[in-house]
């Protein structure tokens, strides 16, 4: 069975992960814009907010700027897809495959520790809680205020503008809305949370590391779909809380996967077990309903 | 007023697909008219809405909405301007979202979005109010997904959308073309009531001579790219679709199409 520690590690990596599944249901769901930049924006964000942290600034403020960073990663790919005419898949892979570059230049190696500095968890380690359990405590705070940001963001005129930008550009133009700038706004606004989240992660972690953003969109979409499997995403509202409790599952299904001796997985299956799970998301919900219709057939 | 002076505009230059849709089309609409625009497949109606509602630009010529030259401007930048109904019944409303959310989308056309809620309360009364003279029964299905909605009633919301606020042209694009005749001749009578009450001005293509000359004030005829014919006032009055083919006589080539048009949908006359 699983460990308590186990356990709630995988509630903390859920919770980050759910930030990373909120930036891709604005860019896969809502702009119906497939982004693939998250594997490089994850990673930034991590360097950005690792690199200031170590030059001695606020990790708070340092997480912001990750976000930022994550913001201007997305705007570029949006921008390569608008005002350039890239394909948007194209564009991102585009931008992710410069990010790795980048992210190199910004920590100047590839690995930055943070073991031993201050980040956003160590005032919390100092109000004597139990110490695995103060990571999925912040970061649930974190989540449910981007959560309830993103849900009334959604609600708004310019939300709503943005909404119908995905679902349809033509009407959406009828109605006076810059459909390009809308575009550009959500991506951003995607990458921005999936910055936050590798700045998050990189100091939960104790580090940053280049590589660390291979296989986050394939993270990102597991917990998405496997979220609206559970809970149909029927609002805005179903949809953001669907992609926490898709993220959540995720983890934990993958934390039982390894923990489980008799199926002698090993942390190198990680990418594997994802595969799998991703396509059994997609799939079974239409498993479903292919034997409800046969059901109801035979019935009638 | 809306005036198109001398519109020209070739799809695919220089290739051999070479297709040169507008050809000169000139037509000036005055406050307070209903034109409807026929013309055979080809002849360059539904380009010369995109071009006025900017989802084309022309090559050449000029378009100029209320004393504003708008040739240059992108779709988003006329819509204060500009409404319209397209024919696709699902192509007017977003499908995924609330009839609320639509309506609340189409109040603020052309104006700046801010960050506050976008479906107000005191909007609330004013969709009921609009809903219920649909008779439909929507008025108490607000919350409803657009999806839910027959093609009919999605393109009965679309017209009550495009006239929720002012503009100076409402485009109707063969509205009622894709609908079932009953739905149609619903939808057109709800047309001709919202564009008399509101007294809008109005440009309305359509595939029937029959409507074309039944409804409005104005009826034009396109050809190539151009107007070929244009009547309106005592000269309209209890002309028939008859009348409508003899007008061209004359011209075989005219009869020619008009002809083969009305073999092709002898359902329109």
């Amino acid at each position: 069975m699983l460990s308590e520690i186990a356990f709630y590690g995988a509630l903390e990596t859920g919770l980050i992960y759910g930030l990373v599944a909120f930036g891709i249901y604005l860019s896969f769901r809502v702009l119906d814009f497939p982004d693939l930049t998250v594997d490089g924006s994850f990673p930034l964000g991590a360097a950005v907010a690792a690199v200031l942290i170590l030059q001695g600034w606020n990790p708070w403020l340092a997480t912001g700027c990750a976000a930022l960073a994550g913001m201007a990663a997305g705007a570029v790919t949006a921008i390569l897809n608008v005002k350039l005419n890239i394909l948007n898949l194209l564009a991102s892979i585009l931008t992710m495959i410069a990010l790795y570059s980048i992210n190199l230049r910004i920590m100047g190696v590839p690995n930055i520790a943070l073991l031993t500095e201050e980040t956003v968890l160590t005032p919390w380690y100092d109000m004597g809680m139990e110490f695995h359990q103060v990571p999925v405590l912040l970061f649930l705070i974190v989540v449910v205020v981007s959560l309830i940001l993103l849900w009334r963001f959604m609600k708004s005129e310019t939300g709503l503008a943005m909404r119908a930008t995905g679902a349809n550009a033509r009407m959406a133009r009828a109605q006076g809305i810059a459909t390009g700038g809308m575009v550009i706004l959500g991506v951003a606004l995607s990458n921005g949370l999936v910055g936050l989240a590798g700045a998050l992660f990189a100091q939960s972690q104790g580090a940053a590391d280049v590589t660390m953003g291979v296989g986050v969109i394939v993270i990102g979409l597991a917990s998405l779909i496997g979220g609206e499997a559970v809970l149909t995403p029927s609002t805005v509202l179903r949809a953001l809380i669907a992609c926490v409790i898709g993220a959540i599952m995720y983890r934990l299904a993958i934390a039982f996967a390894l923990n489980a001796d008799a199926l002698g997985l090993k942390a190198q299956d990680l990418n594997l077990i994802t595969a799998v799970l991703v396509t059994l998301a997609i799939v079974l919900p239409g498993v479903r309903t292919n034997l409800t219709n046969r059901f109801t057939r035979n019935k009638a | 007023m809306i005036s198109a002076t001398d519109l020209r505009l070739t799809f695919g230059k220089g290739t051999p697909l070479e297709n040169p849709a507008l050809r000169g089309m000139s037509l000036t609409v005055n406050q307070g008219e209903f034109v409807t625009v026929i013309g055979s497949n080809g002849a360059g109606k539904s380009t010369f809405l995109n071009a006025l509602a900017g989802e084309v630009l022309v090559d050449s010529g000029q378009i100029i909405v209320d004393n504003l030259d708008v040739t240059r401007l992108p779709t988003h930048k006329r819509s204060a301007r500009v409404a319209r109904v397209f024919q696709d019944p699902l192509a007017g409303t977003c499908e995924n979202l609330s009839i609320e959310e639509n309506l609340a989308l189409a109040i603020k056309r052309g104006q700046r979005r801010g960050l506050t809620t976008a479906v107000k309360k005191q909007y609330l009364e004013k969709f009921r109010d609009s809903l219920s003279s649909l008779n439909l029964g929507l008025e108490d299905r607000l919350g409803d997904k657009m999806g839910l909605l027959s093609g009919g009633q999605r393109q009965a919301v679309s017209l009550l959308m495009a006239s929720l606020t002012p503009s100076s042209i409402l485009l109707l694009d063969e509205h009622t073309a894709a609908l079932d005749p009953k739905t149609a001749s619903f939808v057109l009578e709800l047309t001709t009531n919202i564009i008399e009450e509101q007294k809008l001005t109005a440009l309305m293509v359509t595939h029937s001579m029959k409507q074309a000359l039944e409804v409005g004030s104005r009826t034009v005829m396109l050809h190539q790219g151009q107007v070929v014919f244009d009547i309106a006032g005592k000269d309209r009055e209890g002309l028939e679709v008859k009348d409508l083919l003899g007008l061209f006589e004359n011209n075989a080539a005219w009869k020619w199409t008009t002809t083969a048009y009305c073999l092709v949908n002898p359902g329109l006359l």
